[in-house]
């Protein structure tokens, strides 16, 4: 069984990110890039499945720049056995991101694609579920355990209020939740033999997708700071104001 | 044309060691300090991360990465940054492990170097430091005298890390006299070697509470000639000498790191006569200063490492310089870390108090990781 992990570069989530002062976006000038969080989990499930004999192979592709080359190199040094990079330099949505991925899946036919559930960039929540529709395939989303057999992903979810256990046949596209695993760090021996696993580089134009944007960024603003408290004098008080001004109370 | 960039490779190990440090050493930290304790999981982690082990030749079972000064001090920083003394600790093995590398003969190598191949942690060390005062590596005091085709070692170590958990312990002595690095030879010595005592109390330090360090006291102690490092050829003193000042030097980059950074966090957000302290000059230029100091101790680390890794004749210069700046340096930004916080930096709540303590330590010791 092959699986596909699609993964994608980022800003790194330990950077405070700020906005562009024209507004148009999130400043990307010398900020350091990572492999999205949810991404590495996505990687390390496939890992496992291939360390448990369950995969045979597990592909790691990105959508983006050049450099997006390192965020694959990491996923090779966490385990995956190759990679594809489907360059660009523009910005592509989640529908493009699916449809790139759409294509890459009937070349490479796996039986099982796994992607973190969002990126923390921009935090859409949608190309896994695009792809899954796009394919036709099963989905389940947001798991936080998976298991396979005989053809068949038995998935739990996190779902509002607790967890869901659903069975989806495959070929599936799996979501990577949080707690699905904690992810492995690179060795340095991984790191280096990660360096000699193949990636190999595609174009859009190639792959005949269609990536034009259907969204328009009007503004990037910051989120409004958050005021400051009140001290309240008595618990009096502290009830009024709760029922009255902050209306969590009837 | 010079170029600070790092390659490819060389980031992605970062990163890993950035990770790991951040992850694993900077919570375990406090605990370790309070209660002595070097934490099974932390050597274990580090060990798996390949940090001391990746450099093994294919030939002797290891992967073969680069024996690279460079990259190693890119991952002591990282560690440093951490804990240095976690970072330590499960970095000891390192001072055996590099020299045997370095130096050893075709047949030490095949025959020490396989035990640090596996997936467990396993201890090695150095025997470097003396009690007399002023130690100099120079001058070292103890000796290897010669006699029937066998070296018999007198002499007294102090301050072995993970003595009494090492197979063998690298044991620096003088065969001959004169005074200078290029007099030094090292010996592998058993720990269980007849004559070879290993003191019952781990010696008590200012900083690095994780770390048992022993005295270890050799007392005619027999080992056959093939036990002497590099054989006929012996070793590169200086080379030795140099790889273990800068591993100590990156440590101590790392951890004045962190101490720069735990403070201007702190700066922006300590507010005192209605605006944050980072904003009154007295605070402000001395975390300036804090941050000068960081990237121009990294900068002296890093060209001392790269001269290394080309053994060049200029590396022991370039070592020394930079020894000697970090050891004024990095005090002096761990001081003033602690000076930031005022009435807070001297608590033990926070780590400030922690990290001049191991800053103290690692710009004293001599020895506590191998480049």
């Amino acid at each position: 069984m092959k699986v596909l992990v699609p993964v994608k570069r980022v800003v790194d989530y330990n950077v405070k990110i700020r906005v562009k002062s024209d507004k148009t976006g999130v400043d990307l000038a010398n900020v350091k890039m990572s492999m999205n969080p949810f991404d590495e989990i996505s990687v390390e499930e496939a890992v496992r499945l291939k360390e448990a004999g369950v995969a045979t192979e597990v592909i790691a592709v990105s959508v983006g720049p050049q450099q997006a080359q390192e965020t694959i190199r990491t996923a090779l040094a966490m385990g995956a056995d190759r990679g594809i990079l489907v360059k660009t330099d523009a910005e592509v949505e989640p529908l493009g991101v699916a449809k790139i991925l759409k294509e890459l899946v009937g070349a490479e036919s796996p039986d099982l694609v796994i992607a973190g559930k969002q990126a923390i960039d921009d935090d859409s929540n949608q190309t896994g579920q695009m792809l899954a529709a796009l394919l036709g395939w099963s989905q389940a989303t947001f798991a936080s355990e998976l298991e396979i057999a005989d053809g068949k992903a038995k998935v739990t979810r996190e779902i509002d209020g607790g967890l869901q256990t659903i069975e989806v046949s495959m070929p599936a596209v799996v979501t990577a939740d949080l707690r699905l695993n904690e992810p492995r760090y690179a060795s340095l021996p991984n790191i280096m033999k990660a360096k000699k696993k193949p990636i190999d580089e595609k174009t859009v134009e190639e792959l005949g997708v269609d990536i034009a944007p259907r969204l328009t960024v009007l503004e990037v603003t910051e989120p409004a700071a958050r005021e400051a408290g009140v001290k309240v004098e008595t618990v009096a008080e502290l009830v009024d104001k709760l029922k009255n001004e902050a209306g969590v109370i009837g | 044309m010079i170029d600070f960039s790092l390659t490819e490779e060389q980031e992605m190990i970062r990163d890993a060691a950035r990770n790991f440090a951040q992850n694993e050493l900077v919570d375990r930290a406090r605990d370790a300090d309070e209660e002595f304790n070097l934490p099974e999981d932390v050597t274990e982690g580090a060990w798996a991360m390949g940090f001391v082990a990746g450099a093994i030749p294919e030939a002797n079972g290891g992967v073969g990465m680069d024996r690279s000064p460079t990259t190693n001090v890119l991952v002591l920083e990282e560690l440093g940054a951490g804990c240095p003394s976690l970072a330590s600790g499960a970095m000891s093995p390192s001072l055996f492990v590099n020299p045997l590398i370095d130096f050893g003969t075709d047949e030490q190598k095949a025959e020490y170097l396989p035990a640090f191949t596996g997936e467990s942690f396993t201890a090695g060390t150095l025997a470097m430091q003396e009690p007399d005062f002023s130690f100099d590596p120079a001058n070292i005091k103890t000796s290897a005298t010669l006699s029937n085709g066998e070296y018999t070692l007198n002499g007294v170590k102090r301050l072995v890390p993970l003595a009494e958990s090492s197979d063998h312990i690298l044991v620096l002595a003088k065969t001959g006299e004169g005074i200078g690095l290029d007099t030094l030879d090292a010996f592998i010595v058993p720990r269980d070697a007849s004559g070879l005592s290993i003191s019952n109390e781990r010696e008590r330090t200012i900083g690095f509470q994780a770390v048992p360090h022993y005295t270890v006291t050799l007392d005619n102690v027999k080992v056959g000639a093939s036990q002497r490092l590099g054989g006929e050829q012996g070793i590169d003193g200086a080379r030795l000498v140099n790889s273990i000042r800068i591993g100590a030097a990156a440590l101590a980059v790392g951890c004045a790191r962190a101490a720069t950074e735990f403070a201007i966090d702190y700066a922006k957000e300590r507010h005192a006569f209605g605006k944050p302290i980072a904003q009154k000059q007295a605070i402000a230029f001395m975390i300036a200063d804090m941050h000068t100091e960081v990237d121009a101790m990294r900068w002296m680390v890093w060209k001392a490492a790269a001269l290394l890794e080309q053994n060049h004749p200029d590396a022991t210069k370039a070592t020394t310089l930079a020894q000697n700046y970090v050891q004024r340096k990095a005090m002096k930004v761990a001081d003033d870390g602690i000076q930031v916080f005022g009435g807070h930096g001297f608590i033990r709540e926070l780590p400030v108090e922690m990290w001049f303590r191991h800053m103290r330590t690692l710009t004293i010791i001599e020895g506590p990781v191998a480049a």
